[in-house]
């Protein structure tokens, strides 16, 4: 019934740009909460302006063929978090990559639970790859094809991030008392 | 390949907290500014005549809500 994202895309780079408003209040409410998810709210509150103006910028290069533009969306917005973390004052000379990937803010913001505390140290020990394909799976419920679209790789990567993600980290459920007493 | 249990305690960990009050409006606000600066420098398709800002092409149910609280 309803007129699906690339349509409503190609139509705003198509001499009505005011279609893309249309795809923006869809999908603003995950994106924003992509974003509060990985900074917190009051970022997310000023970073989500920057995301559509850049997808704005970007709809040109949109990919017909991908009805659905959250995970395009998504992308973007991974870019301009990582844009965030690069410009905030550094603590020191710390090389500006490693700043891109301020997990221990992110542990800080979850639940205190012995076993999230355990599960949130695994996810900060994954590479940052593993760790982003995870969460676009698990947080922002995307399939691994399309968490390959945010992540600009193919599916076939994800899939095996997604696989070593999860292998790393479940033995960590395993050693949870209370789960080890369920399943008994 | 799939594993339920673990993205479900994983989907535990990271509840999203909702935008601030206007932050989702003011986030559209920027976007419309764009919007009209485009229309503006090429105007409007099928020639319906020549954009003007605030009033052309904006959808007239109510996507530009400037002022609602919650909207």
């Amino acid at each position: 019934m309803d007129t699906d994202d690339a349509t409503l895309i190609e139509r705003s780079a198509r001499g009505r740009p005011d279609a893309f408003v249309e795809v923006v209040r869809r999908h603003e409410a995950a994106v924003h909460g992509f974003l509060a998810r990985r900074a917190g709210r009051q970022a997310a509150d000023d970073l989500l302006g920057e995301v559509w103006l850049r997808a704005f910028a970007a709809r040109g290069g949109y990919d017909p063929g991908r009805a659905d533009a959250r995970p395009w969306l998504y992308g973007i917005a991974r870019n301009v978090l990582r844009a965030h973390w690069r410009a905030r004052p550094e603590p020191g000379p710390a090389a500006a990559e490693e700043t891109a990937d301020p997990w221990d803010e992110v542990v800080n913001r979850l639940d205190s639970a012995a076993l999230m505390r355990a599960l949130a140290a695994g996810l900060r020990a994954l590479p940052a790859a593993e760790r982003d394909a995870l969460l676009l799976v698990a947080w922002e419920q995307l399939t691994p094809a399309e968490a390959a679209v945010a992540l600009g790789v193919p599916a076939g990567t994800v899939r095996s991030r997604l696989h070593r993600a999860r292998a790393a980290l479940r033995p960590l459920l395993a050693r949870d008392p209370e789960r080890a007493e369920r399943t008994r | 390949m799939a594993d339920p249990e673990l993205d479900e305690l994983l989907r535990a960990l990271g509840p999203a907290e909702p935008p601030g009050p206007g932050a989702l409006e003011a986030a559209r606000e920027v976007l419309w500014s764009a919007v009209a600066g485009e229309m503006l420098a090429v105007g409007p398709a099928g020639g319906a005549g020549r954009a003007r800002p605030g009033t052309a092409a904006r959808p007239a149910n109510g996507t530009r809500r400037r002022g609602q609280p919650g909207a």
